[in-house]
């Protein structure tokens, strides 16, 4: 019964890894591949149940025979490309370095502590997203100087209240009311020559890609359910954002 | 001729400038982000040449993803990060929000603020014509994207030999 202590610090941990990955915006599939490189260098086999808001797994010890089987949720989404990337280049350090179970731990402990970029810098480069946005549809430059402000605002307060922990479908709504009044007030003063554009396109950095791309990738992997899942999710985004633009139009009666 | 080129440029460098700034805000890795804008550019003059053309909105997109899906297999292993990472942030800005954003307002005004029937027929069509447009360029995208992979039978980017 010796190996037992070990068996359940192996599980957390592949839990722990599995949960990042989902957490940072990888799809199912990568998840399960992740589980299956690691589990194969530290001598386990691993079957898993992985959902949108929870994780199950068993693991069996190939030498023992030995089985474990541990839960645990998943905290809400926050997307890092990062995390995927590093995640990625351990495993396959993992496979060919043989590393021990420490190892991959320290590894993981030190992925966590993976800086984002400075939040200025986020707003700018979104900001910039959205003008750029705005001349993909045909607008002026001064028509994307308003996609930029609004854009900015916009993000600013979904940022603002993600620390005051408001719900996510709130947050998105706030969003792209306050980015859709500030490009209203273009529309009102003609400011550019299509003013229209660059209110359909100050929104669109709640656009929900990553959930939708991997709604779609999960359904061609047959990961039906977390496929509905994220389709779902993605609808919902969609929902509250044009209830928040329909809102700032009809106060502001641009129909 | 010229101007048409140049308004081209101008849009796939706009299309770029989106792409990076949705990767910054999905924290992709430093290496990472000149990647992110150079497939966004490419993406961009693709999917806007081919529509110049009169190429229809999905299939421009497709080609314009697969182009990304494809190029990533290379671009992977020259810089060393999961194709995810740069493959996801040149989509997104083909991604058919506009076209979302039409539907949803259609269905907002048919419920809410029209009375006229044939005002009401007329929004009937734009939200089935917007609505399945989205459907259409979302399955387009994300089927470009991943078809490289699926064609050449692999789940992952490493072990394909060049």
């Amino acid at each position: 019964m010796n190996d037992s202590p070990k068996l359940i610090q192996t599980a957390d941990l592949l839990l722990e890894i599995s949960s990042l990955l989902m957490v940072s915006g990888a799809n199912t599939n990568r998840a399960n591949l992740s589980i299956d490189r690691f589990a194969s260098v530290l001598n386990v086999k691993a079957s898993s149940l992985i959902s949108h808001k929870t994780l199950i797994m068993t693991l069996i010890d190939e030498e023992t025979n030995l089985s474990c089987t541990r839960v645990q949720n998943i905290p809400p989404y926050i997307i890092n490309f990062s995390i995927i990337s590093a995640i990625s280049k351990a495993s396959w350090n993992a496979i060919s370095e043989n590393w021990t179970l420490e190892q991959i731990s320290n590894d993981i402990e030190r992925i966590k502590k993976l800086n984002r970029y400075p939040r200025i810098v986020v707003l700018i480069a979104v900001s910039l997203a959205g003008a750029g946005f705005c001349n993909i549809f045909k607008g002026d430059y001064l028509n994307m100087f308003v996609a930029f402000m609004s854009t900015f605002i916009g993000l600013y307060v979904f940022q603002q209240t993600h620390k005051l922990k408001y719900n996510l479908y709130i947050r998105i709504f706030l969003g792209s009311f306050l980015a859709s009044v500030s490009a209203s007030i273009g529309i009102l003063y003609h400011i550019g020559e299509h003013p229209q554009t660059a209110l359909a396109t100050s929104i669109l950095f709640l656009v929900p890609g990553v959930p939708l791309i991997n709604s779609f990738t999960d359904l061609m992997d047959n990961n039906i359910l977390n496929g509905m899942v994220r389709f779902t999710t993605g609808l919902m985004i969609v929902l509250s954002m044009s209830i928040g633009l329909f809102l700032a139009m009809y106060l502001f009666q641009l129909n | 001729m010229l101007d048409i080129i140049l308004k081209l440029l101008e849009v796939s460098f706009w299309s770029g400038v989106a792409a990076l700034g949705f990767g910054i805000l999905f924290n992709i890795p430093r290496s990472a982000v000149f990647t992110a804008f150079a497939l966004g550019f490419c993406a961009g003059l693709i999917k806007f040449s081919l529509m110049h053309f009169h190429v229809h909105v999905v299939l421009g997109s497709f080609l314009a993803a697969f182009f990304v899906g494809l190029i990533c297999i290379p671009m992977a292993h020259k810089i060393h990060q999961p194709p995810v990472v740069f493959s996801i942030p040149p989509v997104i800005p083909m991604i058919p929000g506009y076209y979302a954003y039409e539907t949803v307002l259609s269905v907002m005004n048919f419920i809410f603020m029209e009375g006229d029937a044939s005002k009401r027929i007329v929004l009937i069509d734009a939200i089935f014509t917007n609505g399945f447009t989205m459907v259409f360029v979302l399955i387009s995208l994300t089927v470009g994207v991943a078809l490289p992979m699926l064609l050449l039978k692999k789940n992952t980017v490493k072990k394909i030999e060049l």
